[in-house]
């Protein structure tokens, strides 16, 4: 393989990586922001 | 409060995402080729290998200030950064690993050498692996912030070693600009600093942006924690 194709593969690897770590901080975001609202319902709920 | 503060967040990130952008330009369009025992094009891998070390670096030195904060104070906060830190230096420093022998293969031809660089760099990212995993794996969290800050500080004592392992041992790994002598030592002309110094800027601010978005959910976490634990109190009550 000549230089560029390994300059190219590098590069889109590290842009690929920190996509896929920045999508798991997004799901992860998700995923708790969906947690925290259903606990907070249900705390309303008790409240009333 | 916490508008405020998402708002910081977002003005990073599209700070960390314009320079960056800038420093590819620079990278792709300024920089000029190398010679061709530093691998030609393919060293334009450099303008985001060191950046990522230099990210990885800041990251664990992070890690150490925090822990040695939280054992010091107890403050949740500090345990949030160290744990942030470690997990975004972990990330930049497996893209040291990975792109050092994209470059390696073609230029030594090997893609790994066990020398002191390159070994120093491993047993580094499995140090804070293994924090991560410390704490990711531990039952109950709040239990993981001690035994994980002392190993984010003794884990600390290898990032000088990596940094000096190419002065001090006989390396195949090339030395780096340095502060006192940044073209010399590294054969970098103006347009190539002007690359590299871009790139490390854009580098550094997309980790803070990283680290604001993962403290923040930390604290998103320990929130649920807290609600949950009122709730069981409330039911056992």
């Amino acid at each position: 393989m000549s230089n560029l194709t390994w300059l190219f593969i590098a590069f889109s690897v590290v842009w690929l990586a920190l996509g896929l770590y920045l999508y798991s901080l997004g799901a992860r975001q998700r995923a708790l922001e969906r947690r925290l609202e259903a606990l907070k319902q249900s705390e309303q709920r008790h409240n009333l | 409060m916490e508008a405020a503060s998402r708002s910081r967040l977002s003005l990073l990130g599209a700070s960390a995402w314009a320079v960056i952008a800038g420093s590819l330009y620079l990278i792709f369009f300024v920089a000029r080729e190398a010679a061709p025992e530093m691998g030609g094009q393919l060293q334009r891998i450099f303008y985001v290998h060191v950046p990522s070390a230099w990210v990885a670096y800041i990251g664990f030195a992070m890690v150490f200030v925090g822990s040695i904060a939280f054992l010091r104070t107890g403050q949740r906060r500090w345990d949030l950064l160290a744990h942030g830190a470690a997990e975004v230096g972990v990330v930049f420093c497996s893209l040291v690993l990975i792109t050092g022998p994209i470059w390696a293969h073609p230029v030594w031809g090997t893609w790994w050498q066990w020398d002191a660089r390159l070994t120093s760099t491993l047993v580094l990212w499995l140090t804070y692996v293994g924090y991560l995993l410390l704490r990711g794996l531990a039952t109950d969290p709040s239990r993981a912030g001690k035994p994980a800050a002392v190993l984010g500080i003794v884990g600390f004592v290898n990032v000088p070693l990596v940094h000096f392992s190419v002065y001090w041992w006989r390396t195949l790994h090339p030395s780096g600009p340095t502060p006192a002598n940044p073209t010399e030592a590294s054969g970098l002309g103006g347009p190539e600093l002007a690359a590299f110094f871009t790139a490390l800027l854009g580098f550094s601010l997309l980790a803070a942006w990283l680290l604001g978005l993962r403290v923040r959910l930390g604290r998103m976490a320990d929130e649920i924690d807290e609600l949950e634990t009122n709730q069981a109190v409330r039911v056992a009550g």
